[in-house]
């Protein structure tokens, strides 16, 4: 998750409850595993709350201001730790089905093709060689 | 009743090759239940001989157990002699420690780790040159500036630069290059943006009237490249120079060395 060389996760809020069960693999996590994943990103800000009485949860704030919350309920640590990688990995953008495997903004390098110069005339898309 | 048909079949196997050296298939099966390794010892023509009899495996003499190793030691061969890219797929679960196999693997899917960015100057404005990059089975006409998503790229982490290898066509305004299949000198720089999962997608299975009925959730874990370079054909310089007649000239000349 770095658009453009920028990182786009900046919080990453570790969720958990002293007492209950479902959160014995997040504790273990927070002991075993978090420090190296701070290490490891230094540019995110790593946060631990305890929220008594609920289920625990990974809560990652983006760029875009775009919330990811992850249930780690009854997790091991290994997973709780796959999860953070991934939430970290990723662009603050929806989970939307692909439309395109491929993005551009310029989709015609050689030709001048006909139809970008009508869509020009429109006012449209940039006509390129 | 089993004993018997293996040693009939062992007996037909026996008789129909001729020119391989003819061992009694008793001892045959007594040098295999020693587990002793054909390979070494035996010379290539015996090696396909035991082969074939591993092929057969109804080497029930004795025990179940004993087959079961011999099955082992014929695994153990056909990784030998095949190729490494079995172990490697094998082992693909954890664990890479030697990085020959990294790259190994990153050749098969077409890319090089460079190491990581650091205050590198990689994204550049737009140059009207574009390339078709191959990265594993998927083919991308690919430009300056354009994202990239594959599938997921194992040994890298976001932020890398990548390099593409597997380049099979170049082109400017003036110039195109026609990799046969690929370019030998070209390269595409990537940078790897990020690792994601794809949004869910419900396969559902019906059969109808029959009290059948499956739902299953799949989400592809994808990664998203960014692509900053283009390397192996010249660019037009917009704004200083500009060297036309060059270019012209180099024309044939490139595609024939490319060819």
């Amino acid at each position: 998750m770095a658009l453009r060389g920028v990182w786009q996760l900046k919080k990453l809020i570790v969720s958990y409850c002293d007492w209950g069960g479902g959160s014995r693999g997040i504790r273990a996590f927070i002991e075993s595993e978090l420090p190296t994943f701070k290490e490891k990103n230094p540019q995110l800000e790593v946060v631990t709350e305890l929220i008594r009485g609920q289920h625990p949860h990974l809560k990652g704030f983006y760029k875009n201001k775009n919330e990811r919350v992850v249930c780690v309920k009854n997790m091991t640590p290994e997973d709780i730790l796959l999860y953070a990688t991934r939430l970290r990995n990723a662009l603050g953008r929806k989970v939307v089905k692909l439309k395109t495997r491929h993005v551009t903004k310029h989709p015609s390098v050689q030709v001048m093709m006909a139809t970008l110069l009508k869509h020009s005339l429109f006012g449209g898309s940039n006509s390129s060689l | 009743m089993a004993h018997r048909r293996c040693l009939l079949s062992l007996a037909r196997h026996a008789t129909a090759i001729i020119s391989q050296k003819k061992m009694p298939p008793l001892s045959a099966v007594e040098v295999l239940t020693q587990k002793s390794n054909p390979a070494i010892t035996i010379p290539n023509s015996e090696l396909s001989w035991f082969s074939l009899w591993s092929h057969s495996r109804h080497f029930s003499s004795s025990k179940s157990e004993d087959s079961e190793t011999e099955v082992e030691v014929e695994m153990e061969e056909a990784s030998d002699v095949e190729a490494e890219n079995d172990n490697a797929a094998s082992d693909l679960g954890r664990d890479y420690s030697p990085e020959e196999k990294e790259a190994e693997a990153a050749a098969i899917g077409y890319k090089v780790l460079g190491p990581l960015q650091r205050s590198d100057r990689v994204f550049k404005d737009y140059e009207p040159v574009f390339a078709v990059v191959q990265i594993g089975s998927h083919q991308f006409k690919v430009s300056n500036g354009d994202s990239i998503f594959t599938e997921r790229l194992k040994f890298c982490e976001v932020n890398d630069n990548l390099i593409l290898n597997k380049v099979l066509l170049l082109g400017s305004p003036t110039q195109t290059i026609i990799g046969r299949p690929i370019l030998p000198d070209a390269a595409v720089h990537a940078v790897v943006e990020e690792h994601a999962l794809d949004a869910k997608v419900i396969i559902f299975k019906k059969k109808r009237r029959k009290n059948y009925r499956r739902t299953k959730g799949h989400r592809q874990e994808l990664t998203k490249l960014r692509i900053t370079d283009i390397q192996g054909i010249e660019k037009q310089e917009i704004k200083t120079d500009r060297k036309p007649l060059e270019a012209a000239v180099k024309n044939p000349e490139k595609i024939a060395a490319a060819v």
